[in-house]
């Protein structure tokens, strides 16, 4: 007999963000977390890992083809107890290398690991004012305490389009 | 000095230092469309409370600076800043003023906790940690 797994899509959206959106996603998000009666560090991780992946498609969604398929695209689901957070966006080819390099940097790292290297990516001075270095990435890997699962695919030889998957798992959390 | 007030917004945090009490306190959530916008200016008026203030003080008995930090959230452009202005504060402490850094919690967030007791490491300085009911 076939275990039935809940799922429920709580966010989704296509398409060109607003820095109001932003807050629009987050505020459904806070609702449903309180509707479920979760507790508080759930909402703040799954909060942290939300304005992260969304500030970075808002950031570089100058990036863009024409092409409907690649538009900025964001879900976030709630599975029997996990929450998975999707985020995709176009980035240029030519910078998949190091961002590659910070994700299996920080998936190579435990929880020490990854505030060791939010430490001296802070301290080192080369953090842009955007809050760059992969400040972002390593946050986002912090509150997930889970491997961050992501594709580059190839939309041409300047374009790619970049997606991570973060997961929560809720019997982490109190 | 005047006092530097800032109200807060959806995006950004309460502000408010106080040259007459010596208080200085960040509040609320901080996810600014402009971080440097936001926060340039605070570390600007900082810099100039240091000319105007604390360098004018020429008796033997400095200041005690109070600050209150009281996030609900802080994302990683922003931390980048907190870190930055209380790097501020530890230069004032090094030049013999006494620093109290306060850094309060809603009970429960571990989140909020863990990043005030990451900022208190990499300062090397030590904070009161003060958690308090929603």
């Amino acid at each position: 007999m076939l275990a039935v797994v809940k799922q429920e899509n709580i966010l989704t959206h296509f398409g060109p963000l607003s820095y109001e959106e932003i807050g629009f996603l987050l505020n459904r998000m806070f609702a449903y977390i309180d509707k479920q009666g979760m507790g508080i560090t759930i909402k703040k991780k799954v909060y942290s890992a939300m304005v992260e992946s969304l500030e970075n498609i808002y950031k570089h969604q100058d990036i863009i083809t024409n092409d409907a398929e690649y538009q900025p695209r964001f879900t976030l689901i709630h599975k029997d107890k996990e929450f998975s957070l999707q985020a995709s966006n176009t980035v240029l080819s030519h910078k998949t290398p190091p961002l590659r390099e910070k994700l299996d940097k920080v998936n190579a790292l435990d929880k020490n690991g990854l505030k060791d290297l939010y430490k001296t990516t802070i301290l080192s001075g080369n953090v842009s004012p955007k809050g760059g270095a992969g400040l972002g990435i390593i946050n986002i890997a912090k509150v997930s305490e889970n491997k961050l699962f992501y594709i580059f695919d190839e939309i041409n030889e300047k374009y790619t389009y970049f997606t991570i998957t973060v997961t929560i798992l809720l019997n982490q959390l109190k | 000095m005047e006092p530097l007030y800032i109200e807060p917004t959806e995006f950004t945090p309460k502000v408010f230092f106080d040259p007459e009490s010596s208080t200085f306190e960040i509040s609320g959530f901080s996810r600014p469309e402009n971080v440097i916008g936001f926060y340039r200016p605070i570390l600007k008026w900082l810099e100039e409370y240091n000319e105007k203030v604390l360098s004018q003080n020429l008796d033997f008995s400095k200041s005690l600076l109070t600050i209150n930090m009281k996030m609900t959230y802080f994302n990683s452009a922003s931390s980048k800043f907190l870190l930055d202005i209380l790097l501020e504060f530890m230069k004032f402490h090094s030049k013999g003023n006494e620093v109290e850094v306060n850094w309060f919690y809603e009970d429960g967030d571990d989140e909020i906790q863990e990043s005030g007791e990451e900022i208190s490491d990499m300062l090397g300085y030590p904070f009161n940690f003060i958690s308090y009911q929603p």
